[in-house]
């Protein structure tokens, strides 16, 4: 075995994070590791790294061995030794875990102590010109590149196990398909074992050879990726596959959702209040994890699972409504001065030349990678960025929700507060706005006592419903939507997309749904945009432009989303 | 899994100050902040006599009958002067960190919120102010209008203002970046609104924290300022100028000179520690 933990127990701050997780990486192995944010995925790859931070009084029983080392006991220099030898790191934001004012070549002669070697390895992992590209530094390069340069670092001192925590997850869908396949490489030509921590199945399924789900500290299921992929034994893992939004989930139904955990933890199993097959001794007995090669914590048979997508309703998604265009942009261009110091290095076209109709009414979705301009012309609807060119005639007012609810609320006042912001041009008694506020807030499914509280008190997914409850509390003629749930849990995004859709039907709104995933474009809109440099490449009803991409653009962009193909 | 299976471990580096204990140590750090104000209002009750008429014989050693701090050169009560002294250096140091807090700050708020041209002009209108030599000024001020403490702490309030000014921009310029103002926008808020609303509540810890910083700063120029004749009037208590005139007797007498220097110590290091404490206290709510 490379790597191994045995019943590890972690606690941070004196909260349980791991709750006796059982594993071992072995040789030149892929091992995947999904979870929610929350589940301690990458607790356990700090707590195998030996540096689980000691500001958070860490207390952990259990064994952790890398490469027989025990990471737990014995001496800093002894676990110092191990990390040097046997363990290369990829984390999820390359900007932070690069030294930014150290060039590129000395980040990795630090391991590798010689720099035609250091060539080599950038060159291996698919940078090119890497002799040039060693006297550069972090942020002179792309995404994508500090992320190659970050798996050169990790590969350098030939380790046996490399961690890899939400690697690709910063990056756009067709460099995350590079980076995934350089990773892959990378494994079969050194020999080395791969950690891979992801939040996305699909992901998983793309790469590695094992899969273990974790949930609330503990595995839920270990098997076999195609195995466990094929045939899910764990209620859990059958639901994120049901819930998954993919390019064939049915367009007009409701979304499939996982249900929110409710009440406390207790001695059972932390799924149970979520699980549609829990029975009494799911609340009061912890199911062991069991199996040979295919392992599961569960007491009920997965096939007494109910169809989840049965219960659902159909789902109204609604004909734009005829009549003169809500928005109406022609030819709009924004530039961008770029300085660098005094100097006026140049222009950035963030747009160049967009012409865009949304009738009342009609969901439109607007997709592109990072630096496609999407954003821009979301703000240059809203009214927040003036565009350098062109005409913008939008009728009827603009709300938007943002991708991060958590800074769009205003820390210090209450949810109340905010929402009654908005009611303020109505000129209400205070009697009258408290009614409408409590109208908000029950028609997105939060209960009223939430008006007092302030926005760190609430979860990411309730954060985002109140964004929508303030967007919608006067109803817009047209909701723009950015990015608002590329922050969320899978089974938590469903439902904010659900919501969405909810409010769309019932007050008619048209909605501009901004995302950089082709899936929920087509889910959430009945016209797809797509943009690419500041300009539109393609743009088509949703179901045509997915199955009969015409632009060259669209089609990279539809071969790189990861599915999971059974 | 019981509790009792997990067995107290610390992990890899050395453990530090558990954060319950720092957490009892700063509150304490800041009530001092507010006990030495309630002794700098109290002094009138507090001073066993008088502090300009003489009581007692001269130079009277520390611990003399009636005269706990002892008496000075010509026998005036050394603990009841300390006590008028900390009242006048604490509540003048009040005073103009007060006036540089509220006048500096609405200049950062304004220029922060408006940014583009206003924001030029009110910085490099700070800038201005910066550039001008603190001490200069006062003696300025002082020789034109004649000396006195009010004179010198408006010299000093004049050149103290900007730093709150750049401070509070900044900050706010930080704050307006963030979404909550452009969605506060897209609800409708008016210009005004957003600025009391959405932007000021968020720069009142870091004004906070500096501020009570910077007490210990002015306290020391205060007492430098009074030390070579440019603060309180000659009867009148105030630590630095009576550290300055007993000076001669450093040797002879050295009470009478070190209290009040003592004094001016204690409560810039007070002023210090309770800032940082109350930094402390306010990072750990965010």
């Amino acid at each position: 075995m490379i790597a191994s933990v045995d019943d590890l127990h972690v606690s941070l701050r004196g909260n349980p994070v791991l709750r006796g997780v059982s594993l071992s990486v072995r040789p030149g192995e892929i091992l995947g590791l999904v979870g929610e944010s929350g589940s301690g995925k990458s607790v356990l790859a700090l707590t195998l790294m030996g540096l689980l931070p000691p500001d958070a009084h860490p207390q952990v029983t259990g064994t952790v061995e890398v490469a027989g080392v025990d990471m737990m006991h014995g001496s800093a220099a002894a676990h110092r030794g191990v990390r040097r030898r046997e363990l290369g790191v990829i984390f999820q934001d390359p900007m932070t875990s690069l030294n930014p004012t150290m060039r590129i070549g000395r980040q990795i002669t630090e391991v590798t102590r010689d720099t035609d070697r250091a060539v080599q390895l950038l060159e291996h992992v698919g940078v090119a010109d890497a002799a040039v590209r060693l006297r550069v530094y972090p942020h002179e390069l792309s995404g994508g590149l500090r992320q190659r340069v970050m798996t050169a670092i990790a590969v350098a001192g030939r380790p046996s196990l490399i961690i890899a925590d939400e690697p690709t997850t910063a990056l756009d869908v067709t460099v995350q398909a590079q980076v995934l396949s350089l990773l892959r490489d990378l494994r079969d030509e050194y020999g080395c074992s791969v950690l891979f921590i992801t939040h996305d199945l699909a992901v998983a399924a793309q790469i590695t050879d094992r899969i273990g789900v974790l949930y609330a500290g503990r595995l839920a299921e270990l098997g076999p990726t195609r195995e466990l992929l094929a045939h899910p034994t764990h209620p859990y893992t059958a639901g994120l596959l049901r819930s998954r939004l993919s390019l064939t989930t049915p367009r007009g139904r409701e979304l499939p959702t996982l249900p929110a955990e409710a009440g406390p933890r207790g001695p059972g199993c932390a799924y149970h209040t979520r699980c549609p097959l829990a029975v009494d001794r799911c609340a009061t007995e912890q199911p062991p994890l069991v199996g040979d090669e295919h392992q599961r914590a569960c007491w009920r048979d997965i096939s007494d699972m109910p169809d989840g997508t049965s219960a659902a309703e159909p789902g109204e998604l609604g004909p734009a409504v005829e009549g003169s265009a809500v928005v109406r942009l022609h030819n709009i261009r924004c530039d961008f001065k770029l300085r660098n110091g005094w100097r006026r290095a140049g222009t950035l076209k963030a747009l160049d030349g967009v012409d865009l109709e949304v009738a009342p009414g009609e969901a439109v979705s607007i997709v592109g990678e990072s630096g496609s301009g999407k954003s821009t012309l979301l703000r240059v609807i809203a009214g927040l960025i003036p565009p350098t060119g062109g005409t913008r005639e939008v009728t009827g007012g603009t709300q938007m929700v943002f991708q991060d609810a958590g800074s769009s609320l205003t820390p210090w006042l209450t949810i109340g507060e905010l929402l009654r912001e908005r009611l303020l041009p109505l000129k209400l008694s205070r009697a009258e706005q408290d009614q409408r506020v409590r109208d908000a807030l029950t028609k997105i499914g939060l209960p009223a006592t939430v008006a007092t509280a302030r926005p760190r008190q609430l979860s990411g997914g309730q954060r985002q419903r109140v964004a929508l409850a303030r967007a919608t509390i006067v109803p817009p003629a047209v909701l723009l939507c950015d990015e608002p749930t590329s922050a969320l849990d899978a089974s938590l995004a469903a439902s904010v997309l659900n919501l969405i859709r909810q409010l769309r039907a019932d007050l008619g709104m048209a909605v501009v749904f901004v995302t950089h995933d082709l899936a929920v474009a087509r889910l959430m809109g009945d016209r797809i945009v797509v943009m690419t440099g500041g300009h539109i490449a393609e743009t088509g009803p949703a179901d045509d432009l997915v199955s009969h991409p015409q632009a060259d653009y669209t089609k990279t962009l539809l071969a790189a989303v990861p599915e999971i193909a059974i | 899994m019981s509790d009792a299976a997990v067995v107290p471990r610390r992990f890899g580096v050395r453990s530090r100050t558990p954060a319950v204990h720092n957490l009892t140590l700063n509150r304490v750090l800041v009530g001092l902040l507010g006990l030495v104000t309630l002794v700098a209002l109290g002094a009138r009750l507090l001073a066993p006599d008088d502090p300009i008429q003489p009581v007692g014989d001269f130079n009277l050693p520390p611990g003399s009958p009636g005269h706990l701090l002892g008496t000075d050169m010509i026998g005036r009560d050394l603990l009841s002067r300390t006590l008028w002294g900390i009242q006048a250096s604490w509540l003048s140091a009040l005073a103009v960190v007060l006036v540089g807090l509220l006048f500096g700050g609405l200049i950062g708020l304004v220029a922060g919120a408006a940014g583009g041209w206003v924001d030029n002009v009110l910085m490099r209108l700070t800038d201005l102010f910066l550039a001008l030599p603190g001490v200069l000024v006062a003696i300025a001020i002082v020789a034109a209008l004649g000396p006195g403490l009010v004179h010198t702490l408006l010299g000093i309030s004049i050149v103290w203002w900007p730093y709150y000014a750049r401070i509070i921009r900044g900050e706010v310029r930080a704050l307006a970046a963030r979404p909550h103002v452009e969605a506060a926008r897209l609800a409708g808020a008016s210009r005004l609104r957003i600025l009391r609303r959405h932007l000021l509540p968020g720069t009142v810890p870091t004004a906070i924290v500096t501020a009570s910083l910077d007490i210990g700063n002015v306290v020391l120029l205060l007492a430098g300022l009074s030390f070579i004749g440019l603060g309180q009037l000659a009867p009148a208590p105030e630590l630095g100028a009576d550290t300055a005139r007993a000076l001669t007797q450093l040797l002879a007498q050295w009470w009478v000179p070190v209290v009040p220097g003592i004094a001016v110590m204690l409560l810039s290091l007070v002023a210090n520690l309770g800032g940082d404490a109350l930094r402390g206290l306010l990072d750990g709510r965010r």
